[in-house]
């Protein structure tokens, strides 16, 4: 038994010492374990910290929100209507102003007060829990006298510029107070800062809403008996609301995570396909030895797992880094999306490492043990026989290439029945699967026919081709892996493009108005009164629930310029001109028993309501019932909206109020000077900071949604260098192993020039093969991202737009890597080939 | 402590958010208790207390509170005991510009014991917009005859409250008045009734705290004679028993050298009251004072001669899931040219407050000369190992 030990970890030893004699296999296995776990960790990081910070979002700034007390008009809640509840023994309550403001440099910044004093945090102290201190192990005397504190968290600090100490400065003139770079819990991307100075600097008197804790039944009806008849209490369902909302958003990050891993699998396979064909004669000779399959199996075990903790270990570290540089971007998209609130801090938790442990081993399983294995377990006759492997890879690349068939037929059955964001993410990989494992195939197939077109004459093209028939082998996993990351980068470029130019073309038909105000104080009245102004579009609207989703019910003024033009989403019901203008007519003229009524996009694809459907909407006097005739673009809005007459707004519900209003100039140059315009909207009752011109939404809006895709750029940018990295590996190591070929050719004569083309050209014709390939797949991949993906994820869509400069880049890009991959292991074999020559000298001799 | 209360300047010191761990809190919390009061106003002898003038904050002053005691029982001889407390702490030495710019910070305590045991609770606000705050308030009174509603303005009443939290004078004095507040899921309602006059302690009011100049003024009500009951789940139990206000304000309460303090109230069954403490000194040498209060009322001012309070044993309580402290919660007393002894135990154990600065502040028994009961104080005690 002891023997047999001592013989297990003396095979173990010969095994691994292969890495020894070839630390670069070991150095590119490393890297693609170590990229492949990084990649796909930093992802699942960042998801399960947004996952938890949206269970969080029953609790603000660390006390607990199971409801709201909010205003049913736009004035806030009134210090002593708070107070009065306070004093009437509702501990649970606190006031909170939470806002959007912007800086001078015209950036929107959030903020959100409190007062920590009132704040019930650690409420409920039981005889043996420690009462926690509300006010935290930092210094808050400061925060709560002027001048005050305004806290930052690193992240946001970095993206305003603000230094400690520093105070930013508001487009109304107001300086915020000054900064420290500190966080409350569940600020998210946020500037907190004392109430007090929040009213200061906002020059409000009221609070936005109060947070209110744990109520019992009683409790609850006491308050709702108590409460203002201005007021109302509000159950919060956001973490409910979020978890649903951001689902398809993190799904397609898994995604993307996963594929990052698909490409870090691919570098270990293509590391082991060298290893092995090196560490074949070692296996050979154990066997012949007498060593037993089974103790070489468990040396082979051992080797895997030492290689699976290995790689766990060193790619969480990475991966973690990669997530903080990521949280940040991720952070602000969840925010300006969703409203969600992004902790700062990520934690990496047990299960997480051991999901990464399980599929990093899973990984070294599938892409080490079981050639390793397989190649163990072959008779000893066969290993010898360098025909057969040729022979088995020629089948094997007509294998794949049925299987390739058979995933892309799968996918092509599963097309129709696809309903949820995993089935598209199946169908989807199996396109690029297929994809990628029909290139072989199709590289033989073109070295095949060129070989038997080209003439005689031409040795030197000739040879070339043949060569790279001997080429193929060893490159054929790295250019399957660069297929995979072109694709993905051609599909993703693609929905971004055509993503951004539909948002673009969206807000120059949405928003047609010079200045938007949101202002409750807005004299709509006097409005209509002043001469500078050509016209305006004042906004009512409320806020409810239905089918369980939080949805807005818009009034809009019938004679408002965009609301007279206003473009309806390309349907099957309103496609041509005419069906618009049909739509748009029955929706002013009303109806009254079923009220024809306008929804955007979300309706039909998130809550599945088709065109034509009834629907019934709650209003104070009951359900009352709808008919949906048209269909609206409503990109970046999560929730579900409905829009109406403002007359059949204010009708059915009497609490809607103006939530702002579109205005048109007589004289557009004149908004260039800021003066002359805040000095006339201030005397409409429109205070600085409550306004904004029509560009600077639109620059806010691409802002946002440079900043969302941000993270998507930046996966396909290191996928792409991860492939890259791969070829080069796989080059480098198919020299190295051909050098004694080379300096045979050499020694025939062969001069560099002619050698260069011999090698090279075989390179570029697979390269253009993958690289024409990667055209349709990644057509394919934005097909389905666009007009299937995109829509059941968010609900909205938008026509393809294919535009080849984008495509072009990525070509030069990929061409740049190749051509840079090849000089480098040319160079290399310029410096080791004398020495080689040398050796094949000495050989003969 | 009556006298005094230091825990709660330590609590609100903690206001000001040390970022230390907890072991280092008290220390460092008692360091900014010494701490240099300039610019504050200062506690001199000889000043004339002046009522109901008094009764309201003083916010020149660094720190002040509202120090309400009692030992009740219900019908069946059960006991329930109260402790609520309202603190009042300046943040800056100028003057009070009020509203949301107040530099005022409230804290209030509240707790009950019952038969089950021990509830309380730790409270916070600032002051300026009415959610805390010591005041005469006018308060409109409708007539009864439903005809004429014409209001009369009723006499100013005092009040002292933070959130939902109490003290409410019949008039301009907290006394005779009303003591409300709900803890856990509790409701307490108590009268507050007085015959004897408040008493000044120390030197007519001016209470030395050391020999380096340390001093508060400080005012008691040691005879309130209380009805009210509690309320639980719609059971309403009443209760009836005796009562202790303290009032005090100061803006450097203690010296350098004294770490913490033990502090005794007692209602004797004959009538007379006690209130002794001492403040414990580096140098071993406390400093203990008192006063012995006759049933009217009449004071006679104790000083370190003339008291022993000695504790008799220490006991470990468990303070928190990983934390003890070795406290003396049994002691005697004795004022030996008055010829009497007791000695005093607590009515459990269980009265730790794991507030923010965590004390230890329960009934306690006595026997002795005659018996009697009250509340002892304990506070500055670190965390035994």
């Amino acid at each position: 038994m002891k023997r047999q030990f001592k013989q297990t970890i003396w095979v173990f030893v010969t095994l691994i010492s292969h890495y020894r004699r070839h630390p670069g296999q070991a150095l590119t296995m490393a890297l693609g374990l170590i990229s492949g776990v990084a990649l796909w960790a930093a992802v699942q990081l960042i998801n399960d910290h947004a996952r938890s910070s949206y269970a969080e979002a029953d609790q603000l700034l660390g006390a607990e929100a199971r409801y709201w007390i909010r205003s049913d008009n736009s004035l806030g809640v009134a210090v002593a209507d708070y107070v009065d509840l306070r004093r009437a023994g509702f501990e649970q309550l606190y006031p909170v102003i939470e806002t959007q403001v912007r800086d001078a440099q015209g950036r929107s910044v959030a903020i959100i007060a409190t007062d920590l004093l009132a704040l019930p945090v650690g409420s409920g102290i039981g005889s043996n829990a420690r009462y926690s201190n509300p006010f935290g192990a930092s210094s808050w005397l400061a925060l709560i006298q002027a001048d005050y504190q305004a806290w930052y968290p690193q992240s946001l600090a970095t993206q305003l510029g603000i230094e400690p100490g520093q105070r930013l400065i508001l487009a109304s003139g107001e300086h915020l107070p000054p900064a420290l770079i500190q966080t409350q819990t569940q600020q998210g991307q946020r500037v907190f800062m004392d109430i007090a100075a929040a009213m200061a600097i906002l020059g409000t008197d009221t609070f936005s809403y109060l947070g209110v804790g744990r109520l019992s039944e009683s409790e609850q009806l006491r308050l709702a008996a108590l409460l203002p008849a201005t007021l109302t209490l509000v159950t919060n369902h956001q973490a409910l609301d979020l978890a649903q909302v951001t689902e398809s958003l993190h799904t397609h990050l898994t995604a993307l995570g996963l594929l990052s891993f698909a490409v870090g699998l691919f570098i270990v396979f293509n590391a082991v396909r060298f290893s092995l064909l090196a560490r074949q004669g070692t296996l050979t000779t154990l066997r012949e030895m007498g060593v037993s399959l089974g103790m070489l199996s468990i040396a082979i075990i051992a080797e895997s797992l030492l290689w699976t903790l290995f790689g766990t270990s060193l790619g969480l570290v990475s991966g973690y880094a990669l997530s903080q540089l990521l949280l940040p971007a991720m952070a602000m998209s969840l925010q300006s999306l969703y409203a969600a609130e992004l902790g700062t801090l990520i934690g990496i938790r047990p299960e997480q490492v051991l999901q990464a442990f399980g599929l990093s081993l899973a990984g070294v399983v599938l892409a080490l043990t079981l050639p390793l294995w397989l190649r163990a377990r072959e008779s000893i006759r066969r290993q010898r026989d360098t025909t057969a492997q040729w022979q088995q890879d020629q089948r094997g690349i007509g294998w794949m290439a049925l299987v390739a068939m058979g995933l892309l037929g799968l996918a092509a059955a599963l097309y129709p029945w696809m309903a949820s964001i995993e089935q598209g993410f199946l169908i989807l990989a199996l396109v690029m699967f297929g994809g990628a494992l029909l290139l072989p195939w199709l590289v033989l197939s073109l070295i095949e026919t060129c070989a038997r077109l080209l003439p005689k004459q031409q040795w030197l093209l000739r040879w070339a081709v043949s060569d790279a028939l001997a080429q193929l082998p060893h490159l054929r996993i790295a250019l399957m892996a660069l297929l995979l990351t072109l694709t993905a980068n051609i599909g993703v470029t693609t929905l971004v493009d055509s993503f951004r130019t539909a948002l673009g073309d969206w807000l120059e038909t949405r928003l047609a108005a010079d200045i938007y105000v949101q202002s409750e104080s807005l004299d709509i009245e006097a409005v209509k009164q002043v001469a500078w102004l050509s016209g305006y579009s004042p906004r009512i609207g409320v806020d409810l629930r239905w089918q369980n989703r939080p949805t807005s019910i818009r009034g809009l003024d019938l004679n408002a310029p965009d609301t007279v033009g206003m473009v309806l989403a390309q349907d099957q019901g309103v496609q041509n001109q005419q069906a618009q203008d049909q739509a748009r007519q029955a929706w002013r003229a009303g109806d009254s028993s079923v009220i024809p009524i306008l929804a955007n996009e979300q309706v039909r694809y998130l809550a599945h309501t088709p065109l034509g459907s009834m629907i019934e909407l709650p209003t104070p006097t009951g359900l009352r019932r709808f008919k949906i005739i048209g269909y609206v673009h409503d990109y970046g809005n999560s929730s579900l909206a409905f829009y109406l007459p403002g007359e059949t707004v204010m009708a059915l519900w009497p609490a809607a109020e103006l939530l702002g209003a579109g205005l048109w100039l007589s004289d557009p140059a004149a908004q260039i000077d800021p003066d002359w315009l805040s000095s006339r909207l201030s005397a409409l009752g429109v205070k600085p900071g409550q306004w904004v011109r029509q560009g600077e939404i639109k620059r806010l809006s691409f802002a946002i949604f440079d900043r969302t895709f941000a993270i998507t750029a930046t996966l396909n940018t290191l996928t792409l260098l991860v492939a890259g990295l791969s070829l080069l590996t796989a080059l480098l190591a198919v020299h190295q192993q051909r050098l004694p070929e080379y300096a045979h050719w050499r020694s025939m004569g062969v001069n560099f020039s002619q050698w260069l083309q011999i090698v090279a050209l075989p390179l570029l014709l697979m390269l253009a093969v993958t690289l024409l390939l990667s055209l349709p797949l990644g057509f394919s991949l934005s097909w389905l991202l666009i007009n299937k993906l995109n829509v059941i994820a968010f609900g909205w869509t938008m026509p393809l737009l294919w535009s080849w400069w984008p495509l072009a880049k990525l070509g030069i890009l990929t061409l740049g890597i190749v051509l840079t991959t090849l000089t480098v292991s040319v160079v290399r074999v310029r410096q080791t080939l004398p020495t080689a020559i040398q050796q094949l000298a000495g050989d003969s001799g | 402590m009556g006298d005094l209360r230091a825990h709660s300047y330590l609590k609100i010191i903690l206001l000001f958010g040390l970022a230390l761990p907890l072991q280092l809190l008290a220390s460092e919390a008692y360091q900014l208790l010494r701490g240099d009061p300039a610019g504050y106003a200062a506690v001199v002898p000889g000043k004339a207390l002046k009522f109901p003038e008094d009764h309201l904050p003083h916010p020149d002053y660094r720190i002040e509170w509202w120090y309400l005691t009692a030992n009740l029982i219900d019908a069946s001889g059960a006991h329930y005991d109260v402790h609520w407390t309202l603190f009042r702490q300046s943040m800056s030495p100028l003057a009070d510009p009020g509203g949301w710019s107040s530099n005022q910070v409230w804290m209030a305590h509240a707790a009950l014991s019952t038969p089950e045991g021990h509830v309380y609770k730790q409270q916070f606000a600032r002051g300026g917009i009415g959610q805390a705050g010591v005041e005469w308030t006018t308060t409109n009174k409708v007539t009864a005859n439903p005809e004429s509603t014409t209001a009369t303005n009723s006499p100013d009443q005092f009040q002292a409250w933070l959130d939902n939290g109490m003290l409410k004078g019949q008039g301009s004095s907290p006394l005779p008045g009303q003591l409300s507040f709900t803890v856990e899921d509790f409701e307490v309602s108590l009268n507050l009734n007085v015959a004897t006059p408040w008493v000044l302690q120390g030197d007519a009011g001016y209470s030395r705290k050391s020999n380096m100049g340390q001093a508060s003024y400080y005012y008691s009500q040691p005879h309130i004679t209380i009805t009210g009951e509690v309320t639980r789940n719609q059971q309403t139990t009443n209760l009836t028993g005796q009562g202790w206000l303290d009032r005090e304000w100061s803006s450097q309460p203690l010296a350098p050298n004294q770490p913490g303090w033990d502090w005794l109230s007692v209602h004797l069954d004959d009538g007379h009251a006690l209130m002794v403490y001492r403040l414990r000194q580096d140098n071993g040498e406390d400093w203990i004072s008192g006063s012995w209060i006759t049933p009217e009322g009449q004071t006679t001012s104790l000083n370190k001669s003339d008291i022993v309070f000695q504790p008799i044993r220490h006991t470990t309580l468990k303070t928190g899931t990983n934390t003890h402290h070795k406290l003396p919660l049994h002691w005697r007393v004795a004022l030996p040219g008055l010829g009497l002894s007791w000695t005093v135990a607590p009515r459990s154990e269980d009265h730790w407050l794991n507030t923010a600065f965590p004390y230890w502040e329960g009934p306690v028994t006595l026997e002795g000369t005659m018996a009697g009961q009250g509340f002892l104080e304990l506070t500055g005690y670190p965390e035994s190992q």
